[in-house]
């Protein structure tokens, strides 16, 4: 009967705590995340991860009440090894389970898997793609996190034949996002009466090595170089080039981030001329030095990325837009509050200065860019320039 | 002309570490009879171990590399005694799934004590000579002489010792070794911890020119594997030679051909060669 006992004994241990458990239940909000936390890209989807709970944790500290009433927000984090389908299941479980109203997908894979249902189970997808399609294809439930990322395809092309010439070689990744970028990008170079000397791509996360398909590109002797994908394999490939000899400018496309290349090639001397996204350590907006501030503090003095900056800010609209709506769990409710939320972001909530959601969920923003000039970043706002 | 011999220099390099990494792969299926999918992890754990001593406790490149091999081996005795030694009678399906277990182990281990993060590892060798024409990093030199210098060390390991002839007698045949009174406990712990130091060593030299993170192990595998079937599975050669191959054919084929179809080129190649010769290769030379 020791057994038994020992049972009984368990069970009056968890009891309570059971109660509690169920007591708490009823005022928790959950959002979703999919996205990788192991394998190749587990940090990327970490750093996805800390930004939203970084915006849930100042949330519940400064009280999160919608319609009256007191809730706690928590997120719910699953594993998809950045692979579509486990995206997919994870849904099905955040849903069924966890009855998450949004969830966030950091990939475009996953995002189009989710978009298949998201309508008829009825949650919001959160998707931090820059891709246009996610909010072409007319999905009621969406919001498209970052701009879009056509928006700088015509500076970067401005600044990068004006400075270097107009043969181009094109060395980007060879995974879906990067090929989407290469198939809006090369048209516009060519418009802009430029030329494409040599196309080859090259599998930035499998690749053992870079040095044969970088010599391949250089074989053309472009002026300019179209790369990237993620940001340290990005590294690789830029001093690969400039140990082959290449003396022109890098245009990086928006996955890859500055700040983390610097890290793989020493510092910015070999990125000299390159545009890409402004990173976040490197933009002088007080707000934002702020948020950099904050986020070293949590996290052992992590440098943020705009990973975390987009996807915390997201988690704000997102509960602003349930304040709004006076809702926790209506998707389309919370839905029709994103544009008036994210206008009512409070700067500091807002470090990339997001200013709306449009009809169709894709948001805006007032977007910087960075160039390197002399060994230092120096922001250029895309409106400003767009202007002159 | 000098755009191919820039091939070759590149074939070289990534044909060196292949080689130590499937040379180790194939001993260990030679005496053991296990495909090791955990040796990815072993090459993983000594990029991550040199480059903590070279940061954290500042090792210089070369002790770092020593300190790496060391513990990379002691690291796969442990994995041959508490995992495959208690699994030597059971059925073979048996040994390849804890060698499934041990990889995923050990990089959920590396995981949580380094992080996801991509790590750089400075080496001292960053200068880059101009050979006639052809751009060649100091540190790809290295890898190619030195990879090629351990080559030999292990051939004549292997052929000139008594320690190391009681592998190769173990990959021949074990009845006959242990007739002739050779500890198969014993050789079955040396042989991995060889496989050790060469997946250690290998990581070493290469990591300084990539990246190092807890994945790294996969890249490196999947190639030794198909070098391995290439050259005969236990056939010392065959790694080697196989290893060169590979190597080879993926630095002309990103360049002559596109960065796309490298892996299709090694692997068209793979089913090239089984089909005209099935067994491999070596098939014999080991055994």
């Amino acid at each position: 009967m020791r057994l038994n006992s020992t049972i009984k004994t368990v069970f009056a241990l968890l009891l309570p705590l059971l109660g509690v458990q169920a007591a708490y239940a009823q005022d928790v909000v959950k959002i979703g995340y999919s996205g990788p936390l192991s394998g190749g890209a587990a940090q990327y989807g970490k750093n996805v991860l800390a930004g939203m709970e970084m915006a849930a944790s100042e949330i519940n500290a400064a009280g999160f009440e919608v319609g009256g009433k007191k809730y706690k927000l928590v997120i719910v984090p699953l594993d998809d090894k950045y692979n579509p389908s486990e995206t997919a299941i994870n849904a099905q479980r955040l849903v069924q389970e966890h009855k998450t109203p949004a969830i966030l997908v950091p990939h475009s894979g996953g995002s189009f898997a989710l978009q298949t249902n998201n309508e008829a189970q009825k949650y919001l997808l959160l998707s931090y793609t820059s891709v246009p399609q996610v909010t072409a294809r007319g999905n009621k439930l969406t919001l498209r996190i970052p701009p879009e990322f056509t928006t700088y395809i015509d500076h970067f092309i401005k600044h990068a034949m004006g400075k270097y010439g107009k043969s181009l070689a094109i060395a980007n990744a060879d995974h879906d996002y990067a090929k989407t970028w290469t198939a809006a990008f090369k048209p516009a170079w060519e418009a802009a009466g430029g030329k494409v000397v040599a196309e080859n791509p090259m599998s930035y996360n499998r690749a053992t090595d870079f040095y044969s398909g970088v010599s391949r590109a250089l074989a053309g002797k472009p002026d300019v170089m179209f790369i990237g994908g993620a940001s340290e394999p990005t590294g690789l490939v830029i001093k690969q080039a400039r140990e082959l000899g290449f003396k022109g400018g890098f245009v990086i496309i928006d996955q890859a981030k500055m700040d983390e290349i610097s890290k793989v090639t020493g510092g910015y001397a070999m990125l000299e001329g390159s545009i890409g996204v402004l990173p976040l350590v490197e933009n002088n907006g007080p707000h934002v030095k702020n948020f950099v501030e904050r986020y070293r503090k949590i996290a052992a003095g992590r440098d943020p990325s705009t990973e975390v900056s987009l996807n915390y800010t997201a988690v704000h609209a997102t509960a602003i837009a349930m304040k709004l709506a006076k809702t926790v769990s209506d998707a389309t409710a919370i839905r029709a509050q994103l544009d008036k939320a994210m206008k009512a972001l409070p700067p500091a909530n807002n470090p990339n200065d997001l200013d709306g959601v449009a009809e169709n969920g894709g948001s805006s923003a007032n977007i910087q860019v960075g160039v390197v000039e002399g060994g230092k970043v120096r922001p250029v706002n895309l409106r400003a320039a767009a202007g002159k | 002309m000098d755009l191919f011999f820039q091939q070759v220099l590149n074939g070289l390099t990534l044909g060196g570490v292949y080689c130590l990494v499937a040379l180790g792969l194939t001993l260990v299926y030679g005496v053991l009879h296990v495909p090791n999918f955990a040796h990815g992890a072993f090459y993983m754990a000594g990029a991550f171990v040199s480059f903590h001593l070279m940061t954290a406790w500042g090792w210089p490149y070369w002790l770092a590399m020593l300190g790496s091999a060391a513990c990379v081996a002691l690291l796969a005795v442990l994995a041959e005694r508490l995992v495959f030694h208690p699994l030597r009678h059971a059925s073979p399906l048996h040994p390849m799934i804890a060698a499934i277990g041990v990889l995923l182990f050990l990089e959920a281990a590396a995981q949580a004590i380094w992080g996801a993060d991509f790590q750089r590892m400075q080496s001292p060798y960053t200068g880059i000579v101009d050979l006639a024409g052809v751009t060649a990093p100091v540190q790809r030199l290295l890898i190619i002489g030195a990879a090629f210098a351990l080559v030999v060390i292990v051939h004549l390991f292997l052929t000139r010792t008594v320690t190391g002839s009681t592998i190769v007698a173990m990959a021949q045949t074990r009845e006959g070794a242990a007739l002739v009174g050779i500890n198969a406990n014993r050789v079955a712990m040396l042989t991995f911890a060889l496989s050790g130091v060469l997946a250690a060593v290998a990581a070493t030299l290469y990591a300084p020119i990539n990246l190092v993170y807890p994945a790294m192990g996969h890249l490196v595998i999947t190639k030794a594997f198909v070098i391995i079937i290439l050259g005969g599975m236990g056939s010392v050669p065959g790694a080697i030679a196989g290893g060169l191959i590979i190597g080879l054919a993926e630095s002309f084929g990103a360049f002559y051909v596109s960065d796309h179809y490298k892996d299709i080129i090694a692997f068209t190649l793979l089913v090239v060669i089984l089909s005209l010769r099935p067994q491999g290769l070596f098939p014999n030379a080991a055994r």
